[in-house]
């Protein structure tokens, strides 16, 4: 993370505050209707996330019977327990991880060199680059996910998780891309001609004046990578079939083919499964949201 | 993005001190830095997208089974995809669901970003808890929605029948077709207005408050402001979001196919679920694919005028 000079410097995102001073009449009422609104929709969002976490720890009588809907009652824990230790759910925790992590750290490094390029540096070409990255960025992976299959089996890599790892940038790139070349670009260009002016070489100047001041933008795009990697469904589903080898996403969704849907330890899944995303996001809120943003539209 | 883009190009063309000779005059004076730093891209690009897409509009004009070559065929896939009543029927699904979803989006999410826009506290906490669903993994949420839809043990005819006495006895919302496509799409909604609410969020708070102080000064309504004032200002916004939307809805995979996998009798077959159906299920490759390209026309366009506007809104 940068530091907060860093964060002043790049003024990314900070779009003004000041406080609009509409709809100063019947304020009260309006405030009143905000919160309203406000109450329902974060009942709306937020029950799903509750539901989940109490059906983990309730038993299957608790469930069938349709008692104490709202609290689990015995509180258990055989959810937990029985996920860890007669389904495959560790590996598919410890596929999931690797695959994230590896496509993250490739998507971050490619797409952050390349949006700098991209945003600053004058060459032929260029802004053809930029409009093919950005139109990759909306080509659906619904229409690439069988062309893209038989590629990864022509490589020896169906069924793998490098498989996954190298073709998770096809999303991963274009976005990381499109997100940092907003950020390079609201980087005021004179300090990178100062340093050079001091002397310093074209990617001394990136290195050392840039790529830290665009910290905070990097790391929002990772996050975003990384989530990304993390929630991906379909080529995962297509490219793995040894189900020791399911990325988390899969696997849980494996859960409800068999007959019995065994919803306790479904849902104690889907639980440590959320919790790494929102923990970051959590963290990060700032960040994420900002980056959000910049994904689409500008700040 | 502070930077305008004329003064870019003026200190383009002032460069910095630009040593080298012919070639840096003919590629551009930061030719060398810029083709290292871009070639991981463009090979990202043309292996991972550029190359499938092209072979997968060959596929779609061969005949090809899995495990088999395939041969060339033309323009029949398409043909015969025509005249099939369940193709059809996965189009007319596929635009019910993504205008359904997109229209209650655009709703719920100008709804999210007014309300966070006037006189409230703890703004960020607000912002925060309201963007979880974009947040959370898909498959998660699809997963938690087929619990609670669960016709028997599910809390949604829980609440309506037990507690709110709305229904008589429960319904099978994911199982009968008269409400598996509104279930579905109810789904998407939850998850994806989010979207749309922080970047109207993001675009109104970039309408200079001046605008609505001389508004007020006119005399102007809440009603007549936000429909002369609020709208105009994130006009842009709305069209690339929506576009976006549009691309990302219709081709929403993980949904539909963990909540409903296309039934009850097709009634939500929609068009990825259909291709990958084609491709897994009935092993047949070029038909599949044709399947998944058969709007691409309509696609095209969608990403061209997006990409426009997306690159038009950064270059301010």
């Amino acid at each position: 993370m940068a530091g907060p000079a860093a964060g002043e410097a790049s003024g990314y995102g900070r779009s003004p505050r000041a406080k609009r001073g509409r709809g100063r009449d019947g304020g009260r009422i309006q405030t009143a209707l905000s919160y309203a609104v406000l109450t329902a929709l974060g009942l709306v969002v937020l029950f799903p996330f509750y539901w989940m976490t109490v059906t983990s720890f309730k038993g299957e009588d608790q469930m069938r019977s349709l008692v104490s809907m709202f609290w689990p009652s015995p509180f258990l824990l055989e959810n937990y327990q029985q996920l860890l230790t007669k389904t495959e759910f560790l590996s598919w925790y410890g596929n999931s991880v690797i695959v994230s992590v590896l496509s993250t750290i490739l998507a971050t490094a490619v797409g952050t060199v390349g949006a700098y390029a991209l945003a600053r540096l004058k060459f032929l070409g260029r802004g053809f680059m930029a409009s093919a990255t950005l139109i990759t960025y909306l080509v659906p992976p619904s229409i690439l996910f069988i062309p893209l299959y038989a590629q990864i089996k022509n490589l020896g890599l169906a069924n793998s998780l490098y498989g996954l790892v190298l073709s998770y940038p096809s999303f991963t790139v274009p976005f990381v891309t499109w997100l940092l070349m907003g950020y390079f670009e609201s980087i005021p260009e004179e300090l990178e001609e100062a340093a050079m002016i001091d002397g310093a070489t074209r990617f001394g100047a990136f290195r050392r004046i840039i790529l830290p001041l665009a910290a905070p933008g990097v790391l929002a795009a990772a996050l975003y990578a990384f989530t990304q990697a993390w929630n991906e469904f379909l080529y995962s589903l297509v490219f793995i079939t040894d189900a020791r080898l399911r990325t988390l996403p899969v696997g849980l969704a494996s859960f409800i083919t068999g007959d019995v849907y065994g919803w306790g330890y479904l849902m104690a899944g889907a639980v440590l499964t959320t919790v790494p995303v929102i923990a970051a996001y959590i963290y990060l809120q700032k960040y994420m949201v900002e980056g959000l943003t910049a994904g689409s539209v500008k700040g | 993005m502070a930077v305008p883009a004329a003064r870019l190009e003026t200190k383009a063309t002032l460069g910095v001190a630009n040593p080298r000779g012919g070639l840096a005059r003919v590629l551009g004076p930061d030719y060398r830095l810029g083709y290292l730093f871009v070639t991981p891209i463009a090979i990202a690009v043309l292996a991972l997208v550029a190359y499938p897409f092209c072979y997968a509009v060959y596929l779609s004009l061969t005949y090809k089974l899995v495990g088999m070559p395939p041969v060339f065929v033309g323009l029949e896939n398409y043909i015969r995809l025509y005249d099939d009543g369940f193709f059809r029927r996965a189009v007319y699904n596929s635009f019910l669901f993504t205008f359904g979803s997109v229209g209650f989006k655009l709703v719920l999410g100008m709804l999210m970003a007014l309300v966070l826009m006037s006189k409230i506290r703890w703004r960020s906490f607000w912002t925060g808890v309201l963007l979880i669903p974009w947040v959370a993994p898909t498959v998660v949420s699809a997963l938690n929605f087929l619990w609670i839809f669960d016709g028997s043990l599910g809390v949604l005819n829980y609440l309506l029948v037990k507690v709110f006495r709305i229904l008589p006895q429960g319904v099978g919302w994911l199982s009968e077709p008269g409400t598996a496509m509104a279930s579905v799409i109810s789904v998407n909604v939850w998850r994806g207005f989010p979207f749309f609410g922080i970047s109207f969020l993001a675009g109104m708070k970039a309408i200079p408050g001046e605008l609505y102080e001389a508004a007020a000064v006119d005399g102007a309504t809440a009603l007549q402001r936000f429909m002369h004032v609020t709208l105009p200002g994130i006009k842009n916004i709305t069209i690339i979001v929506v576009l976006l939307s549009t691309i990302w809805t219709f081709n929403d995979f993980g949904i539909v196919y963990i909540l409903t996998k296309g039934g009850p009798g097709g009634s939500t077959m929609v068009m990825p679920v259909l291709t990958y159906e084609t491709a897994f299920g009935a092993q047949r490759l070029g038909e599949a694919i044709a399947v998944a390209l058969y709007l691409l026309p309509g696609l095209a366009l969608t990403i061209v005028v997006l990409a426009r506007y997306m690159r038009k809104g950064r270059k301010r």
